[in-house]
């Protein structure tokens, strides 16, 4: 592995691309007390980058730091887990892990399970009517549509519920992804069947996966050995690959590949088109 | 050699294009494009809906040739990968789920849109023709440069036809202004009458019928706009386009609406027309053909040699084209959802009688498609062709065991 080198010239840049960003953030708080504010963090390289300068903020601002939650669907990274553990001790962050353990009871924590739906409770069973699922078992898979919902969404809309959450810090950038490009920093989520009225704030927003890495190597923020591997976006272990193996993601050519080729293709976007367009 | 370019109109019955049926106004450009073309009389699909029907047209297999599987299994040989193989450049630019990279399809492409990365509304879940238009357009401009491009397979594919049925205003008022229905109102038909499946207010039907018609003129216009982006890159000349589709739609002429598992006219009888700019007039050709014989076309137009693991036969030239029937077969649902226990269904066509047999119900129906067109007299007890149609469907039956 080559040593990493960031011009004086790119440090400038990325102080100040840390600095909007900080701004977004002090936007939120004068809005919503931090305990009104929840940060997502996956592990992962942008989640750790805006939960890093969350902190800074906070320290300046002098203000607690918001919730920290993270979703596990059951199928994450043995390397992600490790991470979240240890930098959690590192900053101190009191990590609130967010899952449906019922679903895991009823598939046994095994991908590729037949979870029978009268196995769930009552609440998991109500959500899969609330989607219009009306099947009487599915695949325990991430990207399922009934597994995505009852993994992803209602172990989140519970925690911001229960906790009265207004704001949620979502690590998603422009560059990350063609459907993003339009992405506000400020999105009102109104109140609707499948979540409760909150604002999604998304900070880092103008960060390009090349300032992610330069930011990261330059502050010397803790990082997921997998990246090291190949990997350049993690998703849930089944269905993440490395782009290039063996070469670390910063050595890719982030500017001509795409960086999330290595996840396959969300089924979820499949199904959603296919129930759209009238097949579910 | 000249490109082939592939274009396909999802969900298009063959009775809206004027040049098939002279009351429909619904089609004028491409109406207009009938003395360029050979227009096939009697293609029919391998398949009533998308997953049954592309195996055909873009693998020149049959849906249950490696068994039920939802994802294009591996074995299946993409016409993208037998010409990529030979050096052509392939794209593909579509909006239809089912053909997405998820499901397999992406094999042998040079270029792959598939849309599933855009962001579409439940009014209209996939890109616009317009839009698809525009993808082309993107792909020529960079693909062709100069005289000296790489000669090309593109296939192109419009859903704007397929449900949910909301067409833009100015469509609908010229199917009939007095329909006064805001997006909201059609969108609702789609889910309260169409996704259920209820025919019982014909009214209903016949007005979802007409917003289905708004979309044909809508999707005619697109293709107009698609031949102009051909002309604009000097390609009409330098081009062999294939137009089709992948199944009909039915607005209860067997009970149903939409495009479930059945084997009925309005659901696998196809437009099929070869545009070839150098002819000085129009053709017609009778002969039963299915779109399992696409791929095969392809490959005889761009003078490869034909590929063992295709099922059809080239429908070029006419005269060689073997005298054969026509299967398919499908999920026998009758529902917007197919569940894992729904029997497949089957049929058989020598060109003047069908056969259809129904696993699930182990019932056969067998109609005189020349004498009833509409499929309503079901003669499979009183035909004495009636077990010589059964035998030429038999061997096709339970090939793969659930």
């Amino acid at each position: 592995m080559k040593e990493y080198t960031v011009t004086e010239a790119r440090a400038k840049e990325i102080k100040e691309r840390i600095e909007k960003s900080k701004q977004i953030m002090r936007e939120t708080f004068e809005k919503f007390s931090p305990c009104e504010c929840a940060v997502t963090w996956t592990g992962g390289k942008d989640s750790t980058t805006n939960l890093w300068i969350i902190r800074q903020v906070c320290v300046e601002d002098n203000l607690a730091l918001p919730h920290v939650i993270t979703i596990d669907e059951g199928d994450a990274f043995t390397e992600i887990v490790d991470v979240l553990i240890n930098v959690s001790k590192k900053w101190g962050i009191d990590l609130k892990w967010l899952c449906n353990f019922d679903v895991l009871r009823a598939c046994l924590s095994k991908l590729g399970y037949k979870v029978q739906v009268r196995d769930l409770n009552e609440r998991n069973r109500s959500e899969l009517k609330r989607i219009g699922f009306a099947e009487d078992s599915f695949t325990f898979e991430a990207e399922s549509f009934a597994g995505n919902h009852l993994m992803k969404t209602v172990p989140l809309n519970m925690f911001i519920e229960k906790n009265n959450i207004k704001a949620l810090f979502m690590a998603v950038r422009w560059d990350e992804h063609p459907a993003r490009k339009d992405d506000k920093y400020f999105e009102e989520k109104e109140s609707g069947k499948l979540q409760p009225p909150h604002t999604r704030v998304s900070p880092i927003l103008h960060f390009t996966e090349r300032d992610i890495w330069d930011n990261t190597h330059l502050h010397k923020l803790p990082y997921c050995p997998l990246y090291e591997l190949g990997y350049r976006s993690l998703g849930v272990r089944s269905t993440t690959n490395p782009m290039e193996i063996g070469v670390p993601a910063w050595e890719q050519d982030l500017e001509n590949t795409v960086e999330r080729a290595g996840r396959r293709q969300d089924k979820e976007k499949a199904m959603d088109r296919l129930r759209k367009l009238g097949y579910m | 050699m000249k490109n082939v370019i592939l274009f396909t109109i999802d969900t298009l019955r063959k009775d809206v294009l004027g040049c098939y049926n002279p009351d429909s106004k619904l089609t004028p450009f491409l109406n207009s494009l009938q003395h360029k073309c050979i227009r096939f009389t009697n293609m029919q699909s391998i398949g009533p809906y998308t997953q049954a029907s592309f195996p055909g047209i873009l693998t020149s297999s049959y849906y249950f040739d490696w068994g039920r599987q939802k994802k294009c299994p591996p074995q299946r040989k993409l016409i993208s990968e037998v010409l990529k193989n030979k050096g052509i450049t392939t794209a593909a630019i579509h909006s239809n789920p089912y053909v997405s990279e998820f499901f397999g399809w992406k094999r042998g492409w040079d270029f792959f849109y598939d849309s599933m990365e855009d962001e579409v509304t439940d009014e209209v879940p996939y890109v616009r023709g317009d839009e698809i238009n525009r993808k082309v357009d993107e792909w020529l401009s960079s693909h062709i440069q100069g005289e000296n491009y790489h000669r090309f397979f593109l296939w192109l594919h419009y859903m704007d036809v397929h449900e949910p049925y909301v067409p833009k205003r100015k469509y609908v008022d010229m199917i009939d202004s007095s329909i006064d229905l805001s997006s909201e109102q059609m969108f609702d038909l789609f889910k309260t009458t169409l996704l259920k499946r209820d025919v019982s207010d014909r009214g209903k039907v016949e007005l979802l019928k007409k917003l289905y018609f708004a979309h044909v003129l809508e999707v005619d216009g697109y293709a107009q706009g698609f031949f102009e982006i051909l002309k604009k890159y000097n390609l009409l000349d330098e081009s062999v386009i294939i137009i089709t589709s992948d199944h009909g739609d039915e607005f209860g002429e067997h009970g149903g609406l939409s495009h479930d598992g059945k084997f009925y006219s309005e659901l696998i009888n196809m437009p099929f027309l070869i545009y070839q700019s150098a002819r000085d007039k129009g053709e017609v050709c009778d002969t039963l053909i299915s779109n399992i014989d696409i791929p095969p076309t392809v490959v005889y137009l761009f003078g490869i040699e034909a590929v063992d693991d295709f099922k059809g036969h080239s429908v070029l030239p006419v005269t060689h084209y073997p005298e054969k029937g026509c299967f398919g077969e499908a999920v026998d649902k009758r529902s917007a959802h197919e569940k894992e226990t729904d029997k497949p269904t089957y049929y058989y066509h020598d060109g003047k009688f069908k056969i259809i047999y129904r696993e699930g119900m182990d019932s056969w129906e067998m109609y005189d498609v020349e004498k009833d067109p509409a499929e309503k007299n079901n003669i499979v007890d009183s035909s004495s062709l009636a077990e010589k149609m059964k035998e030429a469907l038999r061997p096709r039956i339970r090939r793969w065991v659930n």
